[in-house]
C-alpha cells in the first residue's frame, strides 16, 4: 500500500480506531446500564435515566442483594450444579474426542456421523421425554440428572476436542506406544497436559451453560435447591410486592461476575476453542 | 517360566482388536449416555405423542393414535405461533449473520489491539439470559428506560413500546447482541485463514476493496457462512426463553404470558405441557417443529452445491 501517503494512512488508522471504540461503546450500553442501575437509589431509577451516574453510589444495594435472600446458598447451589455437570462432561468429551481423533475401531465413522448430526439436531426433542423418564425414576428434585448428563458428554465438546487432538503430531502417540506406554497413560500423562486450551474452553462453556440455565432448574428442582438463575428470575420485592429494581440489578451483577472473571482469565483459550468449533472438520 | 504362563493364561489380542478395545473404552461413557439419554428418550418421545399422558396418569395411559397430530392444523394459536417462528427466524438470522460478518471483517483489517476488541465484543455473550432479561427490560422500559428517556427528550411525549408492541424488534436486537460475540470470533478465525497474498494479488489486478470482498473473501468464507447459517436457523426456530423473560411480566418464567408478536411455537408447546399438562400434545407439537427443522436443514445442505465454495482436492 505504498500508494497511500503516510498522513492518509494515519488518518485512516484514527478513523478506524474511533469506529471500533464507538462499536464497543454501543455494545457496552446494556452492561454499563446494569452496573449504574445497581448503584442508584430506587428514586433515581424512576426519575431520570438521563442522569447516567448515581449521585452517591449505593453500595448498600449489593449488601441487600446478598442478605435479602439467602444469596450464598443459591450461589452454592449454582456452583455445585455447574461442577457436577462440567467435570464429568469435560472428562467424557475429551476421552471421546481423543478416540475420534487418534484411535481406530469398527463403527467409528458411524459414531462420528452421530456426533455431527447431534450438533445440528434440535435439543428440544430430548427435553420432555428425558424429563418424563427422570420423573419416573424419581430423580427430579435431585441433582442426579446434571451428573448423568455430564457423564454422557456433549457432542459439541467432543467435536471440539476431536479438532484439537487431530492437530497433534501422530509421532507423539507412536513414540509412546513404542515405549510400551498404554493408550490410557499416554492420554492422561502426555495429551491432557498439552490440551489446556481445549480443556479450558470446554470447562467454561459447560460451566456457563449450567450457571446461566434457568429452564431446566425450573422444571426439575424445587424452590429450595434450585439455582441462582431460577431464583433471580423473580427479582427482589419489597414487602408490598413491588420489584426493587436496583437491588435486583446488584444481584444480577453479582451473579454475572464469576463468569466474567473466568472469561477474562481464560479468554485467549476460549477464543481459540470457539474459533475451532466454527470451522468445519 | 512355561508352567507359569500355562497356569495364568493371558489374552493375546491382535493389534487390531486391542486398538478397537481402546477405541470403545474411550467412547463408552459417551456411547452409553447417548443410548440411554438420547436414543431412549427419542423412542419414549415418539410414543408419548400418541398417548394422552398428562404427567400423572401413568397407570391408565391411553393410545390416542394420531389425534394430536390431527389437532395441530385446527389449533389456530399453534399455527399462528409457527408462522411467527418463520417471521422471527427470517428477521434474526440474516441480521445476526450480516452484522457479525461485517464486524469480523472490520476487525480483520485492524492490526493493533485486535485481541482487546475481540475480547470486548465477545463479553455480551458471556452474560446469562436471566441477567440479560433484567438489564434489557429496564433499559427498554416505557417510562424509566434509557432509550425512551432519550426519545422523550428529542420528541416530548413519544414512547416506543419496546417490550410490548415492538417486542419482535426488541427480541431480534437483544438476541443479536447476545450472539454477536460467537459469530465474530468464528468469522474472524475464518477471515484470518485467507492468505493476504490473495487479496494483494487481486489489488494488483486492479480489484478494489469491495470487489475483492465480493469475489474473493465472501466466496472463500461460504463454508463457514453455511455452517453458521444452519446453526442460527436451528437455534432461532427453537427459541423460547428470551421472548418469555423479556415480557414485562417475565419474572414469572414459564407461566409468563408472552407478548402477542413473540408468542413463539416452543413457548406454546412448553406451556401446553407444563401449564395444561398436555404432554402428548406438547410432544407432538415438538415433533412437528423437529420435522420442519430437519427439512429446512436438508434443503440447506442440498443448496450447498449452488453457493458454497469447496476446495478442489
Amino acid at each position: 500500500m505504498a500508494a497511500l501517503s503516510l498522513d492518509r494512512q494515519k488518518a485512516r488508522g484514527i478513523g478506524c480506531g474511533t469506529g471500533l471504540v464507538l462499536i464497543t461503546l454501543v455494545l457496552f450500553i446494556p452492561i454499563l446500564w446494569m452496573i449504574m442501575l445497581s448503584l442508584k437509589t430506587e428514586g433515581e431509577y424512576s426519575q431520570s435515566a438521563l442522569q447516567l451516574l448515581p449521585a452517591v453510589p449505593q453500595w448498600d444495594n449489593y449488601w441487600d442483594a446478598l442478605t435479602k435472600i439467602d444469596f450464598a446458598k443459591f450461589m452454592l447451589n449454582s456452583l455445585v450444579l455447574s461442577l457436577l455437570y462440567t467435570v464429568p462432561t469435560v472428562i467424557t468429551s475429551s476421552m471421546a474426542g481423543f478416540a475420534f481423533a487418534s484411535l481406530e475401531g469398527p463403527g467409528k465413522r458411524l459414531y462420528f456421523g452421530v456426533i455431527i448430526a447431534m450438533l445440528m439436531i434440535p435439543a428440544i426433542v430430548f427435553i420432555i421425554p428425558q424429563f418424563v423418564i427422570f420423573a419416573r425414576l424419581r430423580l427430579t428434585g435431585t441433582y442426579w440428572p446434571w451428573f448423568l448428563w455430564g457423564i454422557s458428554g456433549n457432542a459439541f465438546h467432543i467435536f471440539l476436542f476431536r479438532q484439537f487432538f487431530a492437530g497433534f503430531p501422530k509421532e507423539l502417540q507412536e513414540a509412546a506406544e513404542a515405549d510400551g506406554a498404554s493408550i490410557a497413560r499416554f492420554f492422561v500423562q502426555i495429551l491432557l497436559p498439552n490440551a489446556k486450551p481445549a480443556l479450558a474452553t470446554s470447562f467454561i462453556l459447560s460451566f456457563a451453560y449450567v450457571w446461566g440455565d434457568w429452564f431446566l432448574p425450573t422444571i426439575y428442582l424445587n424452590a429450595d435447591n434450585t439455582n441462582l438463575a431460577a431464583m433471580l428470575l423473580n427479582g427482589y420485592r419489597n414487602p408490598q410486592g413491588f420489584t426493587i429494581t436496583t437491588v435486583t440489578m446488584a444481584a444480577a451483577a453479582l451473579y454475572v461476575l464469576p463468569l466474567v472473571i473466568m472469561f477474562f482469565l481464560m479468554q485467549r483459550w476460549i477464543m481459540e476453542g470457539i474459533a475451532t468449533s466454527g470451522l468445519k472438520g | 517360566m512355561a508352567s507359569l504362563s500355562a497356569a495364568k493364561p493371558r489374552w493375546h489380542f491382535t493389534r487390531r482388536t486391542r486398538r478397537a478395545l481402546n477405541f470403545y473404552a474411550f467412547i463408552s461413557p459417551w456411547l452409553i449416555g447417548f443410548i440411554l439419554l438420547t436414543l431412549a428418550p427419542v423412542a419414549v418421545g415418539v410414543w408419548l405423542s400418541f398417548t394422552n399422558y398428562d404427567g400423572l396418569n401413568v397407570n391408565n395411559i391411553k393410545w390416542v393414535g394420531t389425534a394430536w397430530y390431527e389437532r395441530f392444523p385446527r389449533d389456530r394459536q399453534a399455527v399462528e405461533s409457527l408462522k411467527l417462528v418463520f417471521i422471527w427466524t427470517a428477521l434474526n438470522t440474516p441480521t445476526w449473520l450480516v452484522l457479525s460478518f461485517a464486524l469480523a471483517f472490520i476487525m480483520s483489517k485492524v492490526t493493533r489491539f485486535r485481541g482487546f476488541f475481540r475480547t470486548m465484543w465477545y463479553l455480551p455473550s458471556v452474560i446469562p439470559v436471566v441477567a440479560v432479561a433484567w438489564t434489557w427490560r429496564t433499559l427498554l422500559n416505557d417510562n424509566y428506560g434509557l432509550i425512551n428517556q432519550v426519545v422523550n427528550t428529542i420528541r416530548s411525549g413519544t414512547v416506543i413500546h419496546f417490550l410490548t408492541e415492538e417486542a419482535l424488534i426488541s427480541l431480534t436486537m437483544i438476541s443479536v447482541w447476545m450472539g454477536l460475540g460467537n459469530g465474530i470470533v468464528i468469522f474472524l478465525a475464518g477471515l484470518q485463514d485467507i492468505s493476504p497474498e490473495l487479496e494483494d494479488a487481486a489489488a494488483i489486478d486492479g480489484a478494489g476493496r469491495l470487489s475483492s470482498l465480493r469475489y474473493i473473501i465472501i466466496p472463500m468464507m461460504t463454508p463457514i457462512i453455511f455452517f453458521q447459517l444452519v446453526q442460527s436457523i436451528v437455534f432461532a426456530m427453537q427459541m423460547f426463553a428470551l421472548p418469555l423473560l423479556l415480557s414485562p411480566s417475565g419474572g414469572a418464567g414459564l407461566s409468563t404470558a408472552p407478548q402477542k408478536d413473540v408468542f413463539l411455537y416452543m413457548i406454546y408447546a412448553f406451556q401446553q405441557i407444563f401449564q395444561r399438562q398436555r404432554f402428548g400434545y406438547g410432544v407432538a407439537l415438538i415433533w412437528i417443529l423437529f420435522a420442519i427443522i430437519i427439512v429446512i436443514t436438508i434443503v440447506l445442505f442440498w443448496s450447498r452445491r449452488y453457493w458454497v465454495w469447496t476446495e478442489k482436492k
